[in-house]
C-alpha cells in the first residue's frame, strides 16, 4: 500500500514538475530561432515554427507534449538538427554517470573515513587536520579545482591527460574534481553523528560486553551514525550521476551537464522539459529508494503513509 | 637460433612488404624531409558542429569542417580566391544571367560514384525547399524563382538550375550578379549525393551514412567528443592534399584548450583568452589574422539623442578606438572608422584601404557637435542616455570604456544595462534601446553582405534608419557588372552610411591562433577558420 501511494505521489509531482516548467520556460523572452544574423524570410521560420509545433497555440503544445511524454518521447532537439532528445540523454548519460558513480565512490569512502577519524580523535590534531581538510574542500570551488589538478597532475608531471574522453585515464581528475565537495561535506555529517551515537548507552553496553573497538564502531557506531549521510545522499546522487555543467566543461566530458544550462541559453524548449523531467525522475526515485534503505538500516524506522 | 633468424628473416620481409605498398600509395613520391611523419593533425572545434549537412550549417564551426569535407563548382585556393573546382568549364550567356557549367569527369563520391549535374540540382532544390528550413537559403535568391519557392510562393521547377545531362548544369540568375563565383564556393552551394540523402534524413548526423565529394571524406563522429575525417582517395585532386587525418576534438573550456596545446593534445587552438594572449604574444607560435567583421554600437535613430545626426557623430568622434584595441581586447583588432573591414579584394584591390577612415577622432569637434545639437533640439541637459549590451565580461569592459571616454571627453553620463543573449536579441529586434552593441561577419568576403546590413528592409537593421539613396545604390551594385563601377558604387554606399552614421564601429575583428612548430602550410583565409589541406607536418 505505501509503495503504491507513494508511486502515484511520484508521478503528481513529475506532471507538476513538467506543468511549471512549461509554463516558465515559455514566459522568459526570447525565440529559440532568434540569432544576430537575423535573415530568415518569415515564411521560412513559419516552417521551422511548424516543424517543432510552435506555430500551435501554448495550451496545444502542452498537451501535444504530454501526450508525447506518455510514450517516453521527450521530443526533437531545435538546436541539434539531427539528434532528439532522447538520444542527446541517451549519449550523455553514461560518461556522465560514470565520472558520477566514480565521485560517489570517492566521496563516501574517504568522506566517511575522514569523519570517523575525526571523530575518534575528538578534539585532538588528527579531528582538527581532517576537519580542515573537509572546509578546504566545500571551500575552494570545483571551477578553481579542476584547473589546479589539470595544471599540476596533467601539465606539470604529465601523469593523466588534460582533458577529453576516452579511456579510465581521462575519468580520474574530473572524478577527483566532483568528488571534492560531496568528500568534505560528508566528512563533517560523520564525524557530528558519529560523535553523538558515541555518546549512546548502547555503546557503553556494547563496550561493557567486552566487544573491541573495531567491532563497536562498525556494527554499533557507523551504522547508527550513517542515517544523516544517507539523507544527504539523495539530492548527491541525482546531481553526481546527471552530469554537472562546470566539471564536464572544463574537462570537455561529452556528458548530460551542459543541456541543463546551455538548452535555457539557446531556448531549446524540448530540451529545457526533457532534462529537467529526466532529473526530477532520477531525483524521486533515488529519494524514494533511499526512504526505503532507511528500514534496512535501521529497523526502529517504519515506512507508514500519513494516517495510517 | 633457427627461430630467431626466421623471426628476423619474417620482420625483414614485413618491412619491405610495408615499403613497397607505401611507395606504391604515393606513386614512388620524391624522398622529401616529412617522410616517416605521420601527416595528422588534431584541431579543436570548440563545440559539436550542430549540423554537417550543407543545408542546414549556418555556423562557422560546421562550415570549418564541411569547407574540407566538400568541394562546390568553385572553391577558395590558397590566397583565397574562387577558382574553378568540380566546374572544369563555363559559359556564360551575352545577358550574363545564364551559366552553363560542366563538370570535372572526375569529380567523385567519397563512395566511388560520379558527382553529376544532377546532385547539384537536387542539393540546391533541398536547401530552397521551405520544408527544409535552411537559415540559409536567402544565399540563393539569386538564382532565378528560387525566393519565390523558397518563400512557399513558387514551385521547385521554376527554380533556375537545371541538370541538362549528367555532366552539365545550368543555372539562371535572377540578375547579373557579379560575385557569383565567390558565392559558389560557399557551402550551401555544395552538391549533396541524391541516392546518399533521399529517404535518410539523417544521413548527415552519423558517420556512417555521409557521403562527401571533397579532399576528405568523414571516417568518425563521436559526439560531443570529436571528428576525424581522411583523406578521400577518390578525390580528383587527391595529390594536392597533404595532410591524411585531421581531427577536431570538442574542448569548450579556454583554460582546458590551452592546456591541451601545451601538452600537446591540440596542434592548433583559436580563440585565446585575452590571459593567453598577454602570455603568447611574442611566442612565434602566435598568429593574428584579420576575421571579415565589424564590432559596433547601433544608435536608435527613432529615439533621444540619437534622432540627431551630430550626437551620433559626436560620440563616433569622442571614443578613443586604439585604447579599446590595445589595452582591452589586445588580440590584435583594428580601430575602425568604417563599416566594411579589412580583406574584401574588389576589383584587385582591398576596398578599405581604398578609403581607409571616415574620420578622425577629435574631441574638441565633438563637444561643439553635441553643443549644437542640444541647442538644435533645445534640450536644457543632455537625454538619458543608456548603453545595452549583451552579458558577457569582454563586452563589459568594453562598454565600461565608452561609459568612460563619453563622460571624460563629452561630459555625457551613459548608463549601462546588459541582457542575456536572446533575451538581447528580442529587446534590440522591437528597437527597444538607444544605443546597443552588435558585432556582423560576412559570410563571404565582399563588402555586400556587410553593407547589406544597414538596407531599409535588412532584419537586422534595428536603428530604424532608412535611407533610400543608400538603398538604391546597393541594389545598383548588385547588377554592375563591371568591377571598377561596382568598387565605385559600393564606395558611394558606403559614403552615405558614414555621413548619417546609425552606428558607432569600435573595431575589426580578429582571429588569434598558437598553432605547433611542427607544421607548415596552414592556410588561415579571411573570413574562416585555417584549411589544413594543403598543410604538412614536418617533425614528430
Amino acid at each position: 500500500m505505501y509503495i503504491v501511494k507513494r508511486l502515484l505521489t511520484m508521478l503528481l509531482t513529475i506532471w507538476v514538475i513538467t506543468t511549471l516548467t512549461f509554463v516558465v520556460m515559455h514566459a522568459i523572452p526570447g525565440d529559440p530561432f532568434a540569432s544576430d544574423s537575423d535573415v530568415l524570410p518569415e515564411e521560412v521560420l513559419n516552417n521551422m515554427r511548424a516543424k517543432f509545433n510552435l506555430d500551435q497555440p501554448l495550451p496545444v503544445q502542452y498537451v501535444l507534449y504530454l501526450k508525447n511524454l506518455a510514450s517516453f518521447d521527450l521530443g526533437p532537439s531545435i538546436e541539434s538538427e539531427t539528434r532528439d532528445v532522447n538520444t542527446l540523454i541517451a549519449e550523455g548519460l553514461p560518461a556522465s554517470a560514470l565520472l558520477g558513480f566514480q565521485a560517489l565512490v570517492i566521496a563516501i569512502v574517504f568522506g566517511m573515513a575522514l569523519g570517523i577519524i575525526a571523530s575518534l580523535f575528538h578534539n585532538r590534531t588528527i579531528d582538527y587536520g581532517a576537519m580542515a581538510v573537509a572546509i578546504l574542500g566545500i571551500s575552494i570551488p570545483s571551477f578553481i579545482l579542476a584547473p589546479l589538478l589539470i595544471k599540476f597532475f596533467a601539465v606539470k608531471w604529465g601523469m593523466l591527460p588534460v582533458a577529453s574522453w576516452g579511456t579510465w585515464q581521462h575519468t580520474i581528475l574530473p572524478s577527483v574534481a566532483l568528488a571534492a565537495g560531496p568528500l568534505a561535506i560528508i566528512a563533517r555529517f560523520t564525524r557530528s553523528s558519529m560523535l553523538e551515537v558515541l555518546k549512546q548507552n548502547y555503546m557503553k553496553t556494547a563496550d561493557a560486553k567486552g566487544l573491541g573497538t573495531a567491532g563497536i564502531i562498525v556494527k554499533h557506531g557507523i551504522r547508527n551514525a550513517v542515517i544523516p549521510v544517507i539523507s544527504f545522499m539523495g539530492p548527491l546522487v541525482a546531481h553526481l550521476l546527471t552530469g554537472t555543467f562546470v566539471i564536464e566543461k572544463i574537462f570537455a566530458i561529452p556528458g548530460l551537464g551542459k543541456y541543463f544550462v546551455d538548452s535555457i541559453f539557446n531556448r531549446d524548449y524540448p530540451v529545457i522539459l526533457g532534462t529537467t523531467i529526466f532529473f526530477s525522475v532520477v531525483l524521486i526515485v533515488t529519494l524514494f529508494l533511499i526512504d526505503l534503505s532507511y528500514r534496512l538500516i535501521d529497523p526502529r524506522i517504519k515506512l507508514t503513509s500519513r494516517g495510517d | 637460433m633457427s627461430i630467431t633468424w626466421n623471426k628476423r628473416f619474417a620482420g625483414l620481409l614485413v618491412f619491405i612488404l610495408i615499403l613497397s605498398v607505401l611507395s606504391a600509395c604515393s606513386g614512388g613520391s620524391k624522398t622529401s624531409s616529412t617522410e616517416g611523419v605521420k601527416q595528422e593533425i588534431t584541431l579543436n572545434a570548440l563545440s559539436e558542429p550542430p549540423s554537417l549537412d550543407p543545408a542546414l550549417a549556418t555556423d562557422t564551426t560546421s562550415g570549418w569542417i564541411l569547407d574540407h569535407l566538400y568541394e562546390g563548382l568553385y572553391m577558395k585556393n590558397k590566397s583565397g580566391d574562387s577558382v574553378k573546382g568540380l566546374a572544369k568549364d563555363v559559359k556564360v550567356s551575352a545577358d550574363k544571367k545564364v551559366y552553363t557549367f560542366k563538370l570535372r569527369d572526375d569529380a567523385e563520391w567519397s563512395d566511388g560514384d560520379p558527382v553529376t549535374a544532377g546532385d547539384f540540382e537536387y542539393a540546391w532544390k533541398h536547401v530552397l525547399d521551405p520544408k527544409t528550413g535552411s537559415s540559409f537559403a536567402f544565399y540563393m535568391y539569386y538564382i532565378k524563382g528560387a525566393e519565390a519557392y523558397n518563400k512557399g510562393k513558387g514551385s521547385a521547377a521554376d527554380v533556375g538550375v537545371k541538370a541538362l545531362d549528367d555532366k552539365t548544369l545550368q543555372v539562371e540568375l535572377a540578375a547579373p550578379t557579379s560575385f557569383i563565383e565567390k558565392l559558389l564556393s560557399f557551402w550551401v552551394y555544395y552538391p549533396v549525393k541524391k541516392e546518399a540523402a533521399e529517404g535518410n534524413k539523417n544521413w548527415a548526423g552519423e558517420a556512417k551514412d555521409y557521403v562527401s565529394n571533397g579532399p576528405y571524406k568523414l571516417t568518425e563522429w563521436k559526439h560531443n567528443r570529436s571528428v576525424a575525417i581522411e583523406k578521400n582517395k577518390n578525390y580528383y585532386g587527391k595529390d594536392d592534399v597533404k595532410m591524411e587525418k585531421v581531427t577536431w576534438k570538442m574542448v569548450n573550456d579556454a583554460t582546458t584548450y590551452y592546456q591541451m596545446y601545451k601538452s600537446g593534445e591540440l596542434d592548433l587552438i583559436q580563440t585565446l583568452p585575452s590571459d593567453v594572449i598577454a602570455q603568447e604574444k611574442d611566442n612565434k607560435e602566435y598568429k593574428v589574422t584579420p576575421y571579415f567583421g565589424t564590432y559596433m554600437y547601433m544608435f536608435n535613430i527613432g529615439k533621444e539623442p540619437f534622432n540627431n545626426q551630430k550626437v551620433r557623430e559626436a560620440f563616433n568622434l569622442a571614443i578613443d578606438r586604439k585604447m579599446i584595441t590595445d589595452k582591452i581586447t589586445q588580440a590584435g583588432e583594428k580601430p575602425a572608422m568604417g563599416f566594411v573591414p579589412y580583406g574584401a579584394e574588389v576589383n584587385g584591390k582591398d576596398f578599405r584601404k581604398e578609403h581607409e577612415k571616415y574620420f578622425t577622432e577629435d574631441v574638441k569637434k565633438a563637444k561643439q557637435l553635441i553643443k549644437e545639437a542640444m541647442k538644435e533640439e533645445g534640450w536644457s541637459k543632455f537625454p538619458e542616455t543608456e548603453l545595452t549590451y549583451n552579458t558577457l565580461e569582454s563586452h563589459k569592459k568594453t562598454a565600461e570604456a565608452v561609459q568612460e571616454m563619453l563622460k571624460k571627453n563629452l561630459g555625457v553620463d551613459v548608463k549601462l544595462t546588459n541582457q542575456e543573449w536572446k533575451t538581447y536579441l528580442d529587446t534590440t529586434k522591437q528597437k527597444n534601446f538607444q544605443m546597443a552593441r552588435m558585432g556582423w561577419i560576412g559570410i563571404y568576403v565582399d563588402p555586400t553582405p556587410i553593407l547589406d546590413y544597414y538596407l531599409g528592409d535588412s532584419p537586422n537593421n534595428r536603428t530604424n534608419w532608412v535611407n533610400p539613396k543608400y538603398d538604391q545604390l546597393l541594389a545598383q551594385s548588385k547588377k554592375e557588372q563591371n568591377e571598377g563601377k561596382r568598387m565605385e558604387l559600393l564606395h558611394q554606399a558606403e559614403d552615405v552610411l558614414m555621413k548619417d552614421l546609425p552606428f558607432l564601429p569600435v573595431y575589426y575583428y580578429s582571429n588569434n591562433y598558437l598553432t605547433s612548430k611542427k607544421f607548415k602550410g596552414i592556410v588561415y583565409p579571411v573570413n574562416r577558420y585555417p584549411y589544413v589541406r594543403w598543410a604538412e607536418k614536418v617533425s614528430e
